[in-house]
C-alpha cells in the first residue's frame, strides 16, 4: 500500500466521515489544536529564551526545564491528537499540499534538535545551571528550537490558505459554463 | 455597526489587506505566537498559585519577570487582531464569538491590571501558599483564556457554533 492509498483510507474512515458531517466537531478540534500549539510554543519559548540567556540567566535552567517540560508534552500530545483528526478529515488534499509536508518536516527537525539537546548538551547543564552563560551548543539549540517552532506555526496557518489550491489544472480540461 | 463594517470592508486599506495573499496568514501566525506567550504566562502564574511550579519564588517575583513580556505580547496580539478585523470586518462583526471574545479580553486585561496592582503591594518573600479561593480564581483565569482561544477559532464557524444566536 503506497502513501497516497493510506491517506485515501484515512479520509474514507468512519471517524473522518463523522467529523465532516458533524457541525460542532471541527471548530472544537481546531480550537483545541490552536490552544495546544500555543502552549507548546509558549512553554518551549521560555526554555529557549533561558538557553539564549535572554533577558538573563538568574533562574535555574534545570528547575525551569523541569517545571515546564510536563506541560509541553501534555500540550504536544493534544496537538498531535487534534492534528491527526484535522488531517483525516481532508487527508487527500493534505497529501497534495506542499505546506503540510514542509510542516511535518520542520516538526521532525525540531524533534531531532530536542533529542540532540536532551541526550548530549543537557548532560552538562549542572555546570551552567544558574548565573552562567550557557555554552554555544545550548544557545544554538535554543535559537534553532525557537526558529523551528515559529516556522511550524507559520506553515500551519499557510496550509489553511493553500490546501485545495495547490495543484495545476490539466491542460486538456475544457470548462463548459453554458449549462447552469 | 453592520453598516460601518460594510463600509470598512470597501476602504482601500481593507481591500489591500484582503488582496495581499500572504498578509492574513502572516498576521494570524503572529497572533497565534503572541497568544502562546500570553497564555503560557497566565498558565505559569496560575500553576504558581496552585503550588505546582517555582515554589521557591514568590508570585510577585514571577509576576515582575513576566510582566513586560505579557503586556508586549498582548499589544502585538491587539495590533495584529485589529489589522485582521479591518481585513474582514463584516465576518467579524456578524460573529457572536467575536463580541464575546472582545468582552472576555477586556475582563482579562482588568484581571491583569488588578493583579499587577496587588503584586506591587505584596511582600517579596517566596514559599507563600494560597487560599482555595485564590486557587479557584487561578484555574478560572486559565479556563477563561482557553475559552478566548476557542472563540478566536469559532469566529470562522459562527453559525455552526451558535446556531440561531448568530448575529448575521
Amino acid at each position: 500500500m503506497d502513501l497516497s492509498a493510506i491517506f485515501e483510507a484515512m479520509q474514507n474512515s468512519s471517524v473522518s466521515e463523522y467529523l465532516r458531517l458533524s457541525l460542532k466537531a471541527m471548530p472544537i478540534v481546531e480550537a483545541i489544536h490552536v490552544m495546544a500549539i500555543a502552549t507548546v510554543f509558549g512553554t518551549i519559548a521560555l526554555v529557549d529564551l533561558r538557553l539564549l540567556g535572554w533577558p538573563n540567566v538568574q533562574r535555574s535552567f534545570t528547575k525551569l526545564h523541569h517545571d515546564l517540560l510536563r506541560w509541553t508534552w501534555i500540550a504536544f500530545g493534544a496537538s498531535v491528537i487534534t492534528g491527526v483528526l484535522l488531517l483525516i478529515v481532508n487527508a487527500v488534499t493534505y497529501y497534495r499540499n506542499t505546506a503540510f509536508w514542509l510542516k511535518m518536516g520542520v516538526i521532525v527537525l525540531a524533534g531531532i534538535n530536542m533529542l540532540v539537546f536532551e541526550l548530549v548538551t543537557a548532560k552538562s547543564a549542572p555546570a551552567w545551571d544558574k548565573g552562567v552563560k550557557p555554552p554555544s551548543a545550548a544557545r544554538l539549540a535554543g535559537a534553532l528550537s525557537l526558529l523551528l517552532w515559529i516556522t511550524v506555526i507559520f506553515l500551519g496557518r499557510w496550509i489553511g490558505f493553500t490546501k485545495g489550491y495547490d495543484f495545476s489544472i490539466p491542460e486538456d480540461v475544457q470548462f463548459d459554463f453554458s449549462t447552469p | 455597526m453592520f453598516e460601518f463594517a460594510e463600509w470598512l470592508g470597501t476602504t482601500p486599506l481593507s481591500v489591500a489587506i484582503q488582496s495581499t495573499l500572504w498578509l492574513t496568514p502572516l498576521l494570524q501566525s503572529i497572533h497565534i505566537l503572541m497568544i502562546g506567550v500570553v497564555f503560557t504566562i497566565v498558565l505559569v502564574l496560575a500553576l504558581r498559585v496552585l503550588g505546582r511550579v517555582r515554589a521557591d519564588e514568590s508570585l510577585a517575583e514571577i509576576h515582575d519577570r513576566f510582566r513586560p513580556w505579557f503586556w508586549s505580547a498582548l499589544a502585538v496580539m491587539l495590533a495584529t487582531g485589529i489589522v485582521l478585523a479591518i481585513g474582514e470586518p463584516v465576518r467579524e462583526t456578524r460573529a457572536l464569538s467575536f463580541w464575546i471574545k472582545m468582552s472576555l479580553i477586556v475582563v482579562g486585561v482588568v484581571i491583569s491590571l488588578t493583579f499587577t496592582r496587588r503584586m506591587r503591594a505584596a511582600a517579596v518573600a517566596g514559599g507563600e501558599v494560597y487560599s482555595p479561593r485564590a486557587r479557584a480564581f487561578a484555574i478560572g483565569t486559565v479556563c477563561m483564556w482557553l475559552f478566548i482561544i476557542f472563540l478566536g477559532r469559532a469566529i470562522a464557524y459562527d453559525v455552526e457554533v451558535w446556531g440561531s444566536w448568530h448575529l448575521g
